[in-house]
């Protein structure tokens, strides 16, 4: 039976625009991941230490406070790049764990069940998928980095005054642009391994394998050759490098901002590849 | 008026070094189109180039004028049921389907709104809400369709999607794959059981190692193939008088009576001159009660041109 008679009408309705089609997989796992208690709860520990710099910062800007303190303390507890650096350092950590936490539960599942193609079967491509997977990411990492980075940036502006704000206002620009590089990092990481390994408790660990095994291979690298250029290979002692040019730090004894960027650049682009490779709607098995 | 087809020009598709499917040349008109194979054939392979899901080493698609490779648009008017049982089970039926129209771009209660009629099509209104994980076999399988319809496609592309389904609804699903073959629409669907096959199609592909074997409305295929004689069920009052005078034709190459002597099945090299025979046997005074062509179906194509092996 060949049918000519056209009896259907195609759907003529208003479409949403594509950014909000994109927020539907973020927003809903996002609802799914402040449902379970051990993610609630590492986002409070997580926001521990930024309250506490805003103690500190509070204390910086009240002089009363301050008089019954010997003058070298004075000097040293002032809010600058050195402060932001040890925040970013503390919270670059409670990210990663964060990730370890979040990021298998992203990709494992849907690969272990072949749901890319219940996905693919939209007007979703993969890029627009794993995009929608690092935003899950990204969005729950932000809270707990730059979020409240510029917070207390803010805390300090608004406490000490415009001549402050004159002074440092290139210390936003580094926390924005320095914990986006580490936010981008380890979403990365944490997809790459939600999407090579099913096994979500395994996948966390490699996560947390993935930075501290790069640490143990920088500094034998180091020690067998007598070298400094080892550090680059480590993502937290090249993300500190980078940070410190951003917050106008003295640099340490290693490779420069420069080329740890690059480093840092290159590994992005491995766990994108990655990402490529294992988001198929097919998987062939050779 | 020409009726937007599913074409596939001269399509390979290679796994490595393994073949998917080799040079399918395909017109598919709108209706029911059964894809039909041994496992391992190349369906799948077919039907995920048709949904974009891969993408062809050789050749094009165009799906209805759409090319694959513009999944914004070709996904609009696409409805995939997976063979995979793939909603998530922390997901209730309705939440499930509702996000599906949300990626669509559907407004929350406009989605809202075609996901309970897609439910209620399946029959799944009271699991609506549900959990995924708590659903029977079946019923998962009824919510993997409801996915694929809710966005009202014109073009359903379906593997295996009666697998697990109880008779009743079976039969509604059929029924309800007919109204949207009527409709003009598409629906393509790999399959198994035959016999269904058989019942529901308007036309099949019979594919076998990634090639296809036939291609086309059941009868006209089983027309061509020339080499196997067509085999018809005769009821009559007499079967041993009509089949010694049908041996007298030299386009008869067996007769087989049945034990109660009322039905036969006879095997002819040549329709057309079988149904004068019969014409001229019943004018001269044989009672034939019926005539029914005995592989004239998909089971028959399937043996004769694949093989015995299901």
């Amino acid at each position: 039976m060949a049918v000519y008679r056209r009896g259907y009408h195609r759907y003529q309705g208003r479409i949403m625009g594509r950014w909000a089609r994109f927020l539907v997989l973020p927003r809903f796992s996002w609802k799914k991941l402040f449902r379970q208690r051990l993610v609630v709860l590492l986002m409070v520990v997580s926001v521990i230490w930024p309250l506490l710099c805003a103690g500190f910062i509070y204390l910086t800007n009240h002089a009363d406070l301050l008089k019954g303190l010997p003058r070298e303390f004075q000097s040293f507890i002032e809010v600058n790049g050195k402060f932001f650096l040890v925040f970013m350092n503390t919270q670059a950590f409670f990210a990663i764990f964060l990730s370890a936490l979040i990021g298998p539960g992203l990709i494992a599942p849907d690969l272990a069940n072949n749901a890319l193609q219940l996905y693919f079967s939209r007007p979703l491509t993969r890029p627009e998928y794993a995009l929608s997977r690092l935003a899950v990411l990204f969005g729950v990492l932000s809270l707990i980095t730059w979020v409240p980075g510029l917070l207390l940036f803010g805390m300090q502006v608004g406490m000490a005054g415009s001549w402050w704000f004159r002074a440092n206002w290139t210390l936003s620009l580094g926390i924005v642009a320095g914990f986006a590089i580490w936010v981008l990092l380890v979403s990365m990481v944490a997809l790459a391994s939600s999407a090579y390994v099913r096994w979500k408790i395994i996948a966390g660990a490699l996560v947390m394998g993935f930075f501290f095994i790069l640490s143990g291979v920088a500094t034998m690298i180091n020690g067998v050759f007598r070298v400094t250029w080892g550090h680059a290979l480590n993502p937290a002692w090249a993300a500190n490098a980078v940070w410190r040019t951003l917050l106008s730090v003295e640099p340490i004894e290693g490779p420069g901002a420069a080329a740890c960027a690059l480093v840092l650049a290159g590994i992005i682009l491995l766990l994108a590849l990655v990402l490529e490779r294992k988001l198929r709607p097919v998987e062939v098995i050779k | 008026m020409t009726a937007p087809a599913v074409v596939f020009d001269e399509v390979s598709k290679f796994y490595g070094e393994v073949l998917g499917v080799n040079r399918v040349t395909l017109n598919i008109p709108p209706g029911i189109t059964s894809l039909v194979g041994p496992n391992g054939s190349g369906k799948t392979t077919l039907m995920n180039l048709m949904t974009g899901l891969i993408h062809p080493d050789h050749g094009s698609i165009r799906m209805r004028g759409i090319s694959p490779r513009d999944p914004e648009n070709l996904m609009r008017i696409t409805g995939y049921a997976t063979q995979y049982d793939a909603a998530p089970r922390w997901a209730t039926g309705f939440s499930f389907i509702t996000t599906g129209l949300l990626l669509f771009g559907c407004g929350r209660a406009e989605a809202e709104e075609k996901a309970w009629k897609a439910l209620e099509r399946l029959g799944l209104t009271d699991a609506a809400h549900r959990k995924v994980a708590a659903y029977s076999k079946g019923m998962r399988q009824r919510v993997r369709l409801a996915q694929a319809i809710a966005h009202e496609p014109e073009l359903l592309v379906l593997d295996e999607p009666l697998n697990g389904l109880d008779p009743l609804v079976r039969a509604e699903t059929i029924a309800l794959f007919r109204s949207w073959a009527a409709q003009g629409r598409h629906v393509i669907l790999s399959s198994h059981v035959l016999q269904e096959v058989d019942v529901i199609s308007d036309q099949v592909v019979l594919i076998a190692n990634g090639m296809i074997v036939a291609e086309g409305e059941i009868r006209n295929v089983r027309d061509e193939i020339h080499e196997h004689p067509s085999q018809f069920i005769v009821r009559c009052s007499d079967a041993s008088n009509l089949a010694a005078s049908l041996f007298s034709e030299d386009h008869i190459t067996e007769i087989k009576v049945n034990d109660d002597r009322l039905s036969l099945l006879v095997m002819t090299r040549d329709r057309e001159r079988f149904a004068r025979a019969l014409g001229r046997f019943a004018g001269d005074g044989h009672r034939i009660d019926s005539v029914i062509p005995a592989d004239e179906n998909v089971d028959a194509l399937y043996e004769y041109l694949i093989g015995g092996d299901k």
